[in-house]
């Protein structure tokens, strides 16, 4: 009894977890409203509470935005600084896209549109604690809380083999990482007896040494897991089945945002909890770093769907994105964070410009779909070869200068051989990305398929509409997203002061 | 820094070294003779009774489910009811919270059907 009484309440810090609050108060709100019948219910009400609700959230989040080492809320457990919050307008971002893409796609009238959308918010929430998490077992929660709800999103499409075939295989992968993360988290914490990165930070060095075999193993085993989710090789191939699968506008956000959130955390906790460590770790990851660019982009070459190409490639951006991580820098930690935001605009662009092929060719989402494209729909040819220059690093693109900050990073760093290889990733990629833009300006009409012709695509919601203007949402996101490539390529300066300001959200590295 | 990784790398070498060879060796030398039994999947005791793709419904699926919710949701009460003074006006307003989010799901499955018996 007198134990108990010494209870204390925490104090909890509303207004940094207000963002937070307002994404599961959101979710709830939809997945009630899901229940109310009704077309214009099902059509309108539930995306557009799900899209409000990421506006407060991110509203909420720029009206805490706070630079510098933020004190952490809830007993240490989540930080809510620039790093977090930066992520966390990627996250919204994302979702705000995938909302736009998912409004015709008939995996939200298959799975009811209160759960898509539901799952979909409580995703994002996970991402947000995963990214925000100060603590080894936080950080464990937000990475259930983001892959449970994706999981089931990947299966949503219910009368999709395909979409079934992805949700299991998603699952059973993505546990097995999940299981690993685990374990290694178990490990760091019987090696340095603390669950706060703060606190593993200090024990480093002093009551664990350096190359404490535990203490490797946990890393070691922490890293891999997260490289599931974030699939760098070698734990990269469940990612174009799943990819290809799953229906195109959650493989957007799987593409997106999934991979910001492993990245946040890759940051936070080789940034923060085991920067002392660097020399250690630094090399494998290096190694892992070097694998996942050439055969991510080995990989893309030989890919004749558009969303398995668009699979590879993200294995291989994963690859330069954790160059970003192994030096352990400040500038790393900029870089990574400033690539991820062109990430998200060049990969949004060309997921959009695919869904809305996809739903109106018989092809479905195979390179010939886009055969003519320039000469058919300019409107949506555009966007997506933006984007490919975009994703492969041309000058004037947001790509150009997301490498370039990388690359940056990676010499800095001491990691050279990195930079080059990025350099040299980069051009083998040019084959594959220059591969859909000769398709769509150069290639005649593909002629109509002989044969049965295919069913249309899950995405069309049965009914063709052969006229991009029919479906005026998609097509905003793939302008929007490609103006805004190009906007950074040409303008990088506010991202850049921005990546600075991400860059104070961890002191000592 | 690399020789750190030198242990590592040992070890999976042997690991491959050892595990390839003794396979191999097991495959050219070990004696062959197979026989009904030793193809049997193996299940402790007795040999094995049950099929492995038998059906049942999915509603007991659904209810063990929910039962196992709503369960927790109790279990999780009781300590918070036994010593609420001591806990004080924080732990009641957390455990409406949880309550609330439980009754959402609640409503979420009653309206959806879920409790109705198929």
């Amino acid at each position: 009894m007198s134990l108990i009484a010494q209870v204390q309440a925490p104090t909890v810090d509303f207004r940094g977890l207000s963002p937070l609050i307002a994404l599961v108060v959101g979710a709830n709100v939809v997945l009630l409203a899901g229940l109310l019948r009704g077309a214009g219910v099902q059509r309108v009400l539930v995306p557009l509470l799900a899209a409000v609700t990421l506006i407060v959230a991110g509203a909420l989040s720029v009206a805490i935005w706070e630079t510098g080492d933020v004190e952490p809320l809830v007993q240490s457990a989540l930080a809510m600084d620039t790093l977090t919050l930066s992520m966390s307008l990627l996250f919204y971002l994302a979702g705000l896209a995938t909302i736009a893409l998912s409004l015709r796609s008939s995996a939200v009238g298959e799975a009811g549109a209160g759960e898509y959308y539901t799952l979909l918010l409580a995703s994002i929430s996970g991402m947000v604690v995963l990214a925000a998490a100060e603590n080894l077992i936080t950080l464990f929660v937000g990475l259930e809380l983001l892959s449970i709800p994706l999981y089931v999103l990947c299966g949503s499409a219910v009368r999709e083999r395909a979409s079934l075939e992805s949700g299991l295989k998603y699952l059973v992968i993505g546990s097995v990482g999940s299981a690993t993360v685990l374990y290694g988290l178990a490990l760091i914490y019987g090696a340095t007896g603390q669950t706060d990165l703060g606190r593993i930070a200090a024990a480093i060095g002093e009551q664990v040494e350096v190359g404490d075999p535990l203490l490797l193993t946990g890393i070691a085993l922490t890293a891999s897991g997260l490289a599931f989710k974030a699939s760098v090789a070698p734990f990269h191939q469940w990612t174009p089945d799943v990819y290809q699968g799953a229906p195109t506008p959650i493989t957007a956000f799987m593409a997106v945002a999934t991979k910001t959130a492993a990245f946040a955390v890759f940051l936070r906790l080789f940034d923060a909890a085991l920067s002392t460590n660097q020399v250690e770790w630094g090399p494998a990851l290096a190694a892992l770093a070097l694998a996942t660019i050439l055969i991510g982009n080995v990989g893309a070459i030989g890919q004749r769907s558009l969303k398995r190409l668009l699979a590879w490639s993200g294995v291989a951006q994963a690859g330069y994105l954790l160059a970003g991580v192994v030096v352990g820098t400040r500038l790393g930690l900029q870089a990574t964070a400033f690539y991820l935001a062109t990430y998200l605009v060049m990969n949004m662009a060309a997921f959009a410009v695919v869904i809305a092929s996809e739903r109106v060719s018989e092809r479905g989402d195979d390179i010939s779909s886009v055969e003519g494209l320039g000469a058919r729909s300019p409107v949506l040819a555009w966007p997506l070869t933006i984007a490919m220059l975009g994703l492969a690093g041309f000058p004037a693109t947001a790509g150009f200068m997301g490498k370039f900050y990388l690359i940056d990073a990676a010499v800095d760093g001491q990691y050279a051989w990195l930079g080059v290889t990025i350099v040299v990733g980069s051009m083998i990629s040019l084959v594959y990305y220059l591969r859909v833009v000769a398709a769509m300006w150069m290639a005649p009409d593909a002629p109509p398929l002989a044969g049965p012709v295919r069913r249309m695509s899950p995405a069309s919601g049965g009914s063709p509409e052969a006229d991009p203007r029919a479906q005026p949402e998609t097509v905003a996101v793939a302008l929007v997203c490609a103006a805004l490539t190009i906007a950074i390529g040409i303008f990088p300066s506010p991202l850049f002061d921005l990546a600075v300001q991400v860059g104070t959200s961890i002191s000592g590295i | 820094m690399l020789g750190s990784y030198l242990p590592a790398l040992v070890f999976l070498a042997l690991g491959l070294v050892v595990g390839g060879v003794l396979t191999v060796l097991n495959g050219i030398i070990g004696p062959k003779r197979p026989g009904t039994v030793k193809e049997q999947p193996y299940e402790c005791g007795l040999p094995s009774e049950v099929t492995s793709n038998f059906r049942f419904g999915i509603s007991f699926y659904l209810i063990a489910m929910l039962f196992i919710l709503f369960d927790i949701e109790v279990v999780f009460l009781y300590p918070v009811a036994v010593q609420l003074e001591a806990f004080g006006l924080f732990a009641l307003i957390e455990i409406m919270v949880f309550i609330f989010l439980l009754f959402v799901a609640f409503v979420f499955v009653w309206r959806r059907g879920a409790l109705e018996w198929r």
